[in-house]
């Protein structure tokens, strides 16, 4: 019976138009994937206007086939040049940049390539025989579970908090407070949002991404200058990455899984399921040393779980057309309008468009991979060009991609303006990555722990669900301290074991940028505890939570930082300088609108800091300036226009 | 996406489909048609616009392109005050919307830009709600309400937004219902009703005819009752898409033996009227002429006889009409601009009740 929907459905998928349909969506999705900031979400609604034209199975197979391949793709750009692809893909920029900048971008590529497919496989799999049970699974789900979850991904995240601590607690706490800016779960209140319209819902999870990494990389190969790039990027065999891909295969299923998990739960997307698998691959690692400075099993991990979440997202989505991400709701809408109405009646009415889905996922799974494989030498060949000639595209991409979130002024402002936090956490030494964990996790925390303490009062702390998902965080706990306990009598009888350092990210810190940033984020606290005294006594728990620690470690940075205060700015006086004009770039593309400060920046960027000759700058940078102008076009129609003098 | 015109050419030659051009004449031919929904691409709103584009096309005289674009941001206010400074006045912009935008607006809430009551209304999709109760609460029907075996714990998103309507019929009725506000959207909502962590809850009569439905079938929830529809100003009919279901009005009645009055009352045919029998409401720059309004309303008469919207229309939303015309926009513009009294008392119950700040 089932296999019998099965076949039909592969049947219906092979017909040439359909196929046809379901490449065109995975090469949009490839391309979108590619292009930081730019996502699952920017590619399906971009091949939305598309789908209306063709029959319905056709038309879901075009947005499946985007989105099943987002995840894959955006490794190449995390890799070869250290901005996420996407968001969910920020592990991967840290650990698979690392790697490609000591020559082995092959390597990580592939990890992640395979990675990437066997995610897609397992959820299609999930999808295929959890779709008839997978429903009493998201019903057992309930918020006192979802609240355990997300402690779990806090209780990974702590891994990535690096060697030094107080530096990496703060970025946590930091990300906690940006994560509760925009409307309180628990009150009607709105925090720090300045009066301002644009931050009422909060800071959009892709800005944070790229600010946070990407601005911070561009600007550093802006830096660079016209010089060939210092390391040059090879992709010379595809062997080495097989074979880690097959020492960590049991990683990858594992982080699939928690891939899987996450994408059950609605509203959590990709991002945090990521982080919580790396984190788990920092957990289980013995030699952790690696981790932040180029660890495959980071990238086995993450490129594992985002691409399996976004495929178990549809699990909700067709179970009770409760979306479990942003690309998988604008897929319900999809569905709505071809007259679906996913639901409990959904198997028994449609299964064959069931079994379309599945076999359109797990087909893109693989054959994206596949052309990733393909086209991965030459994109790498690309990056044998001087770096700041890649930049000058890349940051106005970053822009366009800032722009989808609310197509006003302060997405490009905000990009900036986080993009300036990255760099400074950057070269101050601060990692970013529990930042970002931080950010990702401080919503779904509140929201789930305010309804379940509304709902349950304290009754669900004895919950069986919650009970097994604790145990999760309890049981390693237990074992790390009767190891440490056992460490010590080795010690003392004179055995000494090489105890691992924990991860950190590379840099090779300011002194002087570090304190500046210590003393900013120190204001930022002082100030955020002057505001939360004015919010509703429930409104105040997550800021309190991210203040408390986040002051004092703020204020102690201060005094390091002042005591161990040089005036080193000069060594990062170039990027300085670049950082200060993409802000005035901001704030003229505000001012006198998008095309005359973006022909500047373009100039300026190849001429200035490419150092390329007259004429190939001005072919390149009329080239870029068309695409972004194409970009802005299918996206959104209107670039920002001046506020001040709207000069077009 | 202004540019699905140019898009859909594009697509229409890739992918070998044959695009059909009307060439006809009429005010609206050769132009096209903004709808600008101040939500995302998934949710209800943009899908109902998108659900009615091909009729309007199809109806307006000059078959004029209709592109639907989605401006989410900020609960909905971003995307109406974009509306507010950059909308035509030749009925080209529309903005469609629902009540989490009509909310902020009558309750004056900071950041909004739009004059929404100065807006003309184009026409209007009727979006009503169904309450329906866990069977646990040992509620059969809408007079048992009072008698529930178990404490009412119903599940929002926020006071002031859409939930208003709702939270109101419990003040109407004089419920002893504890809301747990702080859910991300009504899907969610939905789920935590069937987890057993909720059980009342309201759903939009697509949702609850596709979803709750086969929940009822199941013996899993029980319907109670509609916002009920607009008869002579009152909102006191039956909805047409439940009939079977008292109104709130209806309810009221039953349980106090008198047709409800007072500032509750008042208050809750205000912002309900909004809420469901215009759910989503098809607004215009102030001084679009009464020309283009009453196009619109010709094109709403002719959708609403249209067969193939009436068999689709009955699949969706169990056959839900457009509303359009001089009476449709009286009832809202009425709806927006409440009295005094209302404004204040709706302000003190957010204040003091949901902790709401203004």
């Amino acid at each position: 019976m089932m296999l019998d929907h099965a076949l039909t459905a592969l049947d219906a998928l092979f017909d040439p138009t359909r196929l046809l349909a379901l490449f065109a969506g995975m090469v949009v999705g490839m391309i979108f994937g590619m292009l930081p900031g730019l996502g699952g979400v920017a590619a399906v609604s971009i091949l939305l206007p598309f789908i209306y034209y063709l029959d319905a199975y056709s038309g879901l197979a075009m947005l499946l086939g985007a989105v099943s391949v987002v995840y894959t793709s955006d490794t190449i750009t995390s890799v070869l040049l250290g901005a996420p692809g996407s968001p969910a893909s920020a592990p991967t920029a840290i650990e698979g940049h690392a790697l490609a900048k000591e020559g082995q971008a092959a390597r990580a590529l592939g990890v992640g390539f395979l990675a990437s497919m066997v995610g897609g496989l397992v959820g299609s799999l999930v999808l295929l025989f959890a779709i008839p049970v997978a429903g009493p699974i998201v019903l057992m789900l309930s918020t006192p579970e979802l609240f355990m979850f997300a402690l779990v991904g806090l209780f990974f995240a702590s891994s990535m908090i690096g060697k030094d601590l107080a530096k990496g607690l703060a970025a946590a706490c930091l990300g906690l407070l940006l994560g509760v800016v925009g409307p309180a779960q628990a009150a009607a209140d709105f925090r720090y949002t300045f009066g301002q319209v644009y931050l009422l819902d909060g800071f959009s999870l892709t800005i944070v991404a790229l600010g946070l990494f990407g601005v911070a990389e561009v600007i550093s190969m802006l830096a660079s200058g016209g010089g060939i790039s210092q390391s040059r990027i090879e992709v010379a065999s595809w062997r080495d990455g097989f074979i880690d891909f097959w020492r960590h295969r049991w990683l990858v299923f594992r982080a699939s899984l928690i891939g899987v998990l996450g994408g059950f739960v609605p509203a959590v997307g990709a991002s945090a399921s990521t982080w919580v698998a790396y984190g788990h691959a920092i957990r289980s690692a013995k030699d952790r040393s690696r981790f932040g400075k180029g660890e495959i099993r980071g990238i086995a991990a993450s490129e594992g779980a985002n691409n399996a979440t976004v495929i178990s997202d549809l699990v909700p989505t067709l179970l009770f057309s409760v979306p479990g991400g942003p690309a998988a709701a604008i897929f319900l809408g999809a569905l709505f309008s071809f007259g679906y109405y996913p639901g409990p009646r959904m198997i028994t009415q449609s299964p064959d468009l069931m079994f379309l889905i599945v076999w359109s996922v797990a087909l893109t799974s693989v054959v994206g991979a596949l052309i990733c494989f393909a086209i991965t030498p030459a994109l790498a060949r690309l990056t044998r060009i001087p770096f700041a000639i890649i930049a000058a595209p890349l940051v106005l991409i970053m822009v366009v991609g800032a722009y989808q979130s609310t197509s006003t002024m302060g997405d490009i402002f905000m990009l900036f303006a986080l993009g300036g936090l990255g760099w400074l956490m950057k070269h101050g030494g601060w990692p970013r990555a529990p930042a970002l964990v931080g950010f990702v996790l401080s919503g779904p925390m509140e929201q789930y722990f305010w309804l379940t303490n509304q709902i349950h009062g304290w009754s669900w702390l004895m919950r069986p669900g919650v009970l097994i998902i604790g145990s999760i965080i309890v049981i390693p706990l237990v074992l790390s301290a009767y190891r440490w306990v056992r460490a010590r009598q080795q010690t003392m009888n004179g055995v000494v074991e090489d105890v691992p350092p924990p991860p950190s990210e590379t840099s090779t810190s300011s002194l002087g940028l570090a304190c500046v940033l210590a003393c900013l984020v120190a204001v930022m606290f002082v100030y955020a505890l002057w505001e939360m005294m004015s919010f509703n006594p429930t409104s105040r728990l997550m800021p309190a939570l991210a203040i408390i620690p986040g002051l004092p470690l703020a204020l102690w940075l201060v005094i390091r930082g002042v005591r161990e205060f040089q005036n080193d700015f000069a060594t990062d006086g170039a990027e300085l300088k670049i950082l200060a004009a993409l802000i005035v770039y901001a704030i003229s593309v505000w001012a006198i609108g998008l095309t005359a400060p973006t022909l500047v920046l373009i100039g300026w960027m190849l001429w200035g800091r490419a150092e390329m000759r007259l004429w190939t700058g001005a072919l390149y940078g009329a080239v870029v300036f068309a695409i972004v102008w194409l970009l802005f076009d299918l996206l959104r129609g209107d670039a920002p226009s001046g506020a001040l003098i709207s000069l077009f | 996406m202004r540019t699905f015109t140019k898009l859909t050419a594009t697509a229409a030659l890739i992918l070998g489909a044959s695009l059909q051009v009307q060439a006809q004449s009429g005010y609206f031919a050769g132009k096209s048609i903004d709808v600008i929904v101040p939500f995302g691409t998934g949710g209800a709103t943009f899908v109902s616009a998108k659900f009615l584009e091909p009729y309007f096309e199809k109806h307006l005289p000059g078959n004029p392109q209709i592109n639907v674009i989605d401006r989410p941001g900020g609960g909905s206010i971003l995307g109406a005050n974009w509306f507010e400074q950059n909308a035509k006045a030749d009925g080209t912009t529309i903005l469609f919307t629902t009540s989490s935008t009509a909310n902020p607006f009558v309750l004056g809430q900071k950041g909004v830009e739009y004059r929404l009551a100065d807006y003309r209304v184009a026409y209007s999709h009727p979006f009503s709600g169904v309450a329906y109760v866990a069977p646990s609460t040992g509620v059969k029907s809408a007079k048992d309400i009072r008698n529930s075996k178990t404490p009412l714990l119903y599940g929002g998103i926020a006071a002031a937004a859409s939930d208003l309507p709702g939270l109101l019929s419990f003040e109407v009725l004089d419920l002893d219902v504890r809301s747990v506000l702080g859910f991300n959207g009504r899907g969610p909502v939905r789920l935590a009703f069937e987890q057993g962590e909720l059980n009342i809850d309201y759903q939009f009569t697509p949702v609850y005819l596709t979803q709750v439905k086969p929940m009822v079938e199941a013996g899993k929830a029980v319907p109670v009752w509609t916002g009920g529809a607009m008869q002579n100003g009152v909102l006191k009919a039956r909805d047409p898409i439940a009939p079977e279901l008292p109104s709130v009005y209806e309810v009221y009645e039953q349980l106090n033996g008198k047709a409800p009055s007072g500032i509750e009352w008042e208050a809750f045919q205000g912002i309900a009227s909004v809420t469901y029998a215009y759910g989503l409401t098809a607004y215009m720059h102030p001084d679009t002429p009464q020309e283009v309004l009453d196009l619109f309303a010709k094109a709403a008469e002719a959708i609403n006889n249209d067969p193939e919207f009436q068999a689709e229309s009955k699949r969706v939303t169990n056959g839900a009409r457009l509303n359009a015309g001089p009476e449709t926009e009286a009832v809202i513009k009425a709806a927006l601009k409440p009295s005094d009294a209302v404004k204040t008392y709706l302000r003190d119950l957010l204040g003091n009740k949901y902790g709401v700040k203004f």
